[in-house]
């Protein structure tokens, strides 16, 4: 007992950080509920990082303590922090501002649970705390549009849930068990564990936003502020995405080819994602069909979970470099405006902030030397190694789409002339979150060793 | 002369970038001082690409520096030079020298002009001397991004257009790269990105050499550019600003052709040798199709444009001889392939800058607009057609000793390939002496007051690269003993 509760010691930091940030809030000290955060999900990473290594599982094996759900911390727990930044510069001094705090630590635990899973009942519990945590963050603004897309992120959720749960009622009865190990039999029904699968990525691809369960994306990122459309574009996903390698660790080929299914969505999910993007006039709702193209590009890695020696690293590196540009292109966006006119004329206005939205944009595309590239070569290699070159063809024909739909920012903001109207300013939170991100794009691309196990 | 403690190939590679440092952190407001920065840490890599050339270029890669950069992966940083980069290496630090003196008369935007340059030069020797897949990469694809703001801010009319399909178009390319660069990593016994053990140590073989090999034929056919994969370039190269163009075609299109030679050749030599009859077809269609669409141009920069993609057509040609045959024949079509793409470089460089002078003096492109310009330019004029003969194959100037060599190497091998290729040369001489007759010769139209003949700043760019046009071509030995010893070393 001791020692499980020293193995999931990251977690329950964040818990008890998270419970803090609550009390705080309730006695309204925002800014002190700001920093209780920040200290914690340090803490918490720094444990976690202090445990890389160790392989175990806590609790009867229903939950694993492995490079996944460690790396889930050192990714996640950074991550809350630049977005509880974001989130104080943009909504400081609205009404009950403490509670997205609290709010975001909550569905962090609910991602790192994700990514520790080694039960069905955690992957029911961590989507739920993941998800029903940014519903309540997107409602936040209290208006129309807000309402409206945490609206649809509520139902698109619950139905996708309780498909989920429906699904994975078979795979439980089956098995005899709900730990994720004992669908590790060859003897199953394979008609019934292909069932509960689909299930299964129909509740993890809604908080991954993967094609054809990402319908609420792009309204609830656009009524949402932009600081949680940012978060919600990171966190859940890379907990819900870690949760599908924990299952198809375990999952026999022989008894649902999984590899085909996940490609076949992989490929939809980039080509749709990016296709959409290209008509966008709002930059959020670009970056919302760019987060549907890059979970297609991300479930490459999962694809070569336990075929190729590189999918670990694929999902840890892409997983950080995506946090980094993701985080980065909101920031900057967060201070410039969210139509793409709020974007011409920047190269001469602030042209670092110019080129730093272009590094996180091209970062995106995938160029060396930074950390996407870093991130989409591990994902192509595993890719391959796995067999599945046919999909690596369509992530690079992807990429090309998605420069020309980066390249709708980029050229605004050197190539055309700026609109009269006021200047934006920036917060000292979104200079503090864009700098850190635009410096660590460099030099988590040229130092991805770092990252590898 | 002994430079051995120095890392000289490092120094060469990122003197360059450290001048883009040095104008970033001094932002000087007078352009003449920015260009001086520029001109000068071009200059001192030039200086450093010959110190190499003193320390001596060995027939297999040497002079190698290694770092460890990400060990899991068999990834390190490691440089290397033969007597194929070596040329090549010297062509950029030339060409990228002689194209910012020849581009001192843009204002707009100096600064961040000439840092653009800068680190575009960086990334082509980069490539060059690259002897890691994943480091050559990383250079690969930052001369798109160079290139594609270059053409972007600095171009003529199309110019968003223009830049936006060259970086998509190229991106294509270098991502099929990509996918073959980790096949041959995937597929190599000790799991290693290093060129030197991949070349020596060919472990890739069936099918996955055969799609390897394709995924390779694909990126550097953009890139070269081969028909069909052309049509980007005539665009990119009209619309970049004069320096631009010569920059894109005299060493962007090398990095297809140098990576023709060194992946496919080197690395999966079976299914090169197994494919190049086809590559042979393709070749010999781009050199005629460059050749005849050339003809059909009425502006003179597309026309320049396009004889490019025929002069790439003959380069390939002599690519794909070596990879068949392994005898003499295949060494000396080789040689010359290695030759033609310093002599295209130079010589179309050229022609890139006179007909942006052209272009400044007259404000036009177009041929049909331009007449009796030689009593005018007597200057410009008379290296204009040297250029164009050179560029025409003229024996005595550059293409010539690597063109003949391509077909006598080609001639024992396909002898009616080469038959058919050679249909090119005529094409291409009629499409010159038209084009110096339109524009040179006649009467001058009345009331015509353009500028004055070359100044000094063009001529110190435009004579440099004509007197290496005549040097290339009078006495190819400079060079060719160097490239001859490491085509020879290669035993193909």
């Amino acid at each position: 007992m001791a020692t499980d509760l020293l193995n999931i010691s990251p977690q329950l930091i964040v818990l008890s950080t998270t419970v803090i940030v609550l009390c705080l809030e309730m006695a309204r000290l925002p800014r002190a509920a700001l920093w209780a955060l920040v200290v914690g999900m340090l803490t918490a990473t720094g444990v976690a990082v202090d445990m890389l290594g160790t392989d175990t599982t806590a609790f009867s094996t229903t939950f694993r303590v492995d490079a996944l759900s460690l790396w889930a911390v050192i990714i996640l727990g950074p991550a809350t922090i630049l977005f509880a930044l974001l989130g104080r510069s943009e909504l400081k001094d609205s009404a009950r501002e403490g509670t997205i705090y609290s709010l975001m630590g909550f569905s962090a635990l609910g991602a790192m649970i994700l990514a520790g899973s080694g039960d069905l009942m955690f992957i029911v519990l961590g989507l739920l705390i993941s998800t029903l945590a940014g519903m309540a963050m997107a409602a936040h603004p209290r208006n129309d549009p807000s309402s409206e897309g945490a609206m649809k992120y509520f139902i698109y959720g619950s139905v996708a849930g309780a498909i989920m749960l429906f699904g994975l009622t078979f795979w439980a009865g089956l098995a005899g068990t709900t730990l994720i190990s004992g669908i590790n039999n060859p003897d199953l029904s394979s008609y019934a564990v292909m069932f509960g699968f689909i299930t299964l990525v129909i509740g993890i691809g809604y908080a991954a936003s993967l094609f054809p369960v990402h319908f609420w994306t792009p309204d609830t990122f656009e009524g949402a502020p932009v600081s949680i459309a940012a978060y919600l574009s990171v966190v859940p996903k890379i907990g819900a995405l870690f949760a599908l390698a924990q299952v198809v660790r375990d999952l026999p080929v022989s008894l649902v080819d999984w590899p085909l299914i996940l490609a076949v969505l992989a490929a939809l999910s980039m080509t749709f994602g990016n296709v959409v993007a290209l008509w966008q006039d709002n930059v959020i709702r670009l970056l919302a069909y760019s987060t549907i193209a890059q979970s297609g590009y991300y479930v490459l890695g999962v694809i070569g979970v336990g075929q190729s020696s590189l999918a670990i690293d694929s999902l840890v590196v892409f997983g950080v470099a995506y946090l980094l540009m993701n985080a980065g292109a909101f920031a900057i966006t967060l201070g410039e405006g969210t139509r793409l006119d709020d974007f011409k004329g920047m190269g001469k206005r602030r042209p670092w902030q110019a080129v730093g939205m272009t590094i996180f944009l091209l970062s995106l595309v995938g160029m060396p030397p930074l950390a996407g590239f870093a991130g989409k070569f591990l994902l192509f290699g595993a890719a391959i190694e796995s067999g599945y070159s046919w999909l690596a063809v369509v992530a690079i024909l992807n990429s090309a789409i998605s420069l020309a739909v980066y390249m709708r920012i980029v050229v605004p903001m050197f190539f055309q002339e700026a609109e009269d109207g006021q200047i934006r300013t920036y917060a000292p939170g979104t200079s503090f979150v864009w700098i850190s991100t635009f410096v660590l794009t460099v030099v988590v691309g040229i130092g991805v060793q770092w990252f590898l196990t | 002369m002994d430079f051995s403690s120095l890392p000289l190939l490092s120094i060469t590679t990122f003197l360059p970038v450290i001048g883009a440092l040095v104008i970033m952190v001094l932002r000087p407001k007078q352009t003449k001082t920015a260009y001086g920065i520029g001109i000068v840490f071009a200059s001192l890599t030039l200086l450093a690409a010959i110190m190499i050339w003193i320390q001596g270029i060995g027939s297999s890669l040497s002079q190698v520096e290694e770092l460890s950069w990400i060990p899991s992966l068999g990834i390190a940083y490691r440089l290397g030079v033969d007597g194929i980069s070596f040329p090549l290496v010297l062509l950029t630090a030339f060409l990228f020298l002689t194209s910012l003196i020849f581009s001192a008369k843009i204002k707009d935007s100096a600064n961040i002009f000439i840092q653009l340059v800068l680190m575009l030069e960086t990334a082509c020797l980069g490539v060059f001397l690259s002897l890691d897949l994943f480091l050559f990469y990383v250079f690969f694809e930052i001369t798109l991004v160079g290139m594609y703001f270059i053409i972007a801010k600095w171009g003529h009319e199309h110019r968003k257009k223009a830049a936006l399909t060259f970086f998509i178009y190229t991106l294509i390319g270098s991502l099929f790269l990509l996918l073959a660069f980790l096949a041959l990593y995937l597929f190599s016994d000790t799991n290693t990105f290093d060129i030197q053990q991949l070349i020596t140590n060919p472990t890739i073989t069936g099918l996955a050499a055969t799609l390897t090999f394709w995924g390779l034929f694909i990126a550097f056919a953009i890139k070269t550019p081969l028909f069909p994969f052309h049509t980007w370039l005539p665009l990119a190269h009209t619309e970049a600003p004069a320096a631009g163009s010569a920059i894109l075609a005299g060493v962007l299109l090398k990095l297809g052709t140098y990576g023709f030679i060194r992946f496919p050749l080197q690395m999966t030599p079976d299914a090169f040798r197994e494919f190049a009859p086809y590559v042979i077809v393709i070749a010999v269609f781009t050199a005629l199709y460059g050749a005849f669409v050339a003809l059909a141009q009425t502006d003179i920069k597309r026309m320049v444009a396009y004889t490019s993609v025929n002069h790439m057509g003959y380069l390939i040609f002599g690519v794909a001889i070596a990879a068949v045959t392994t005898t003499t024949s295949g060494m000396i079509a080789l040689d010359g392939a290695v030759l033609q793409m310093i002599s295209h470089g130079v010589v179309t460089g050229v022609l890139f800058l006179l007909v942006g002078a052209l272009q400044d003096r007259t404000g036009t492109r177009e041929m049909n607009e331009m007449t009796g310009l030689l009593k005018t330019y007597p200057i410009l004029s008379g290296l204009f057609m040297l250029a164009a003969f050179a560029s025409l194959g003229l024996p005595g100037l550059a293409h010539f000793p690597a063109e003949f060599q391509i077909f006598l190497g080609g001639f024992d091998v396909y002898p009616v390939a080469v038959g058919i290729i050679i249909i090119g040369l005529p094409i291409t001489t009629a499409l010159y002496l038209r084009a110096i007759q339109k524009v040179f010769l006649g009467t001058l139209p009345e009331g015509f007051t353009g500028l004055k003949d070359l100044g000094s700043r063009e001529l110190w760019a435009i004579v440099p690269l004509i007197l290496a046009t005549i040097l290339i071509g009078v006495y190819p030995d400079s060079l060719l003993s160097m490239i001859h010893a490491t085509t020879n070393f290669f035993g193909l």
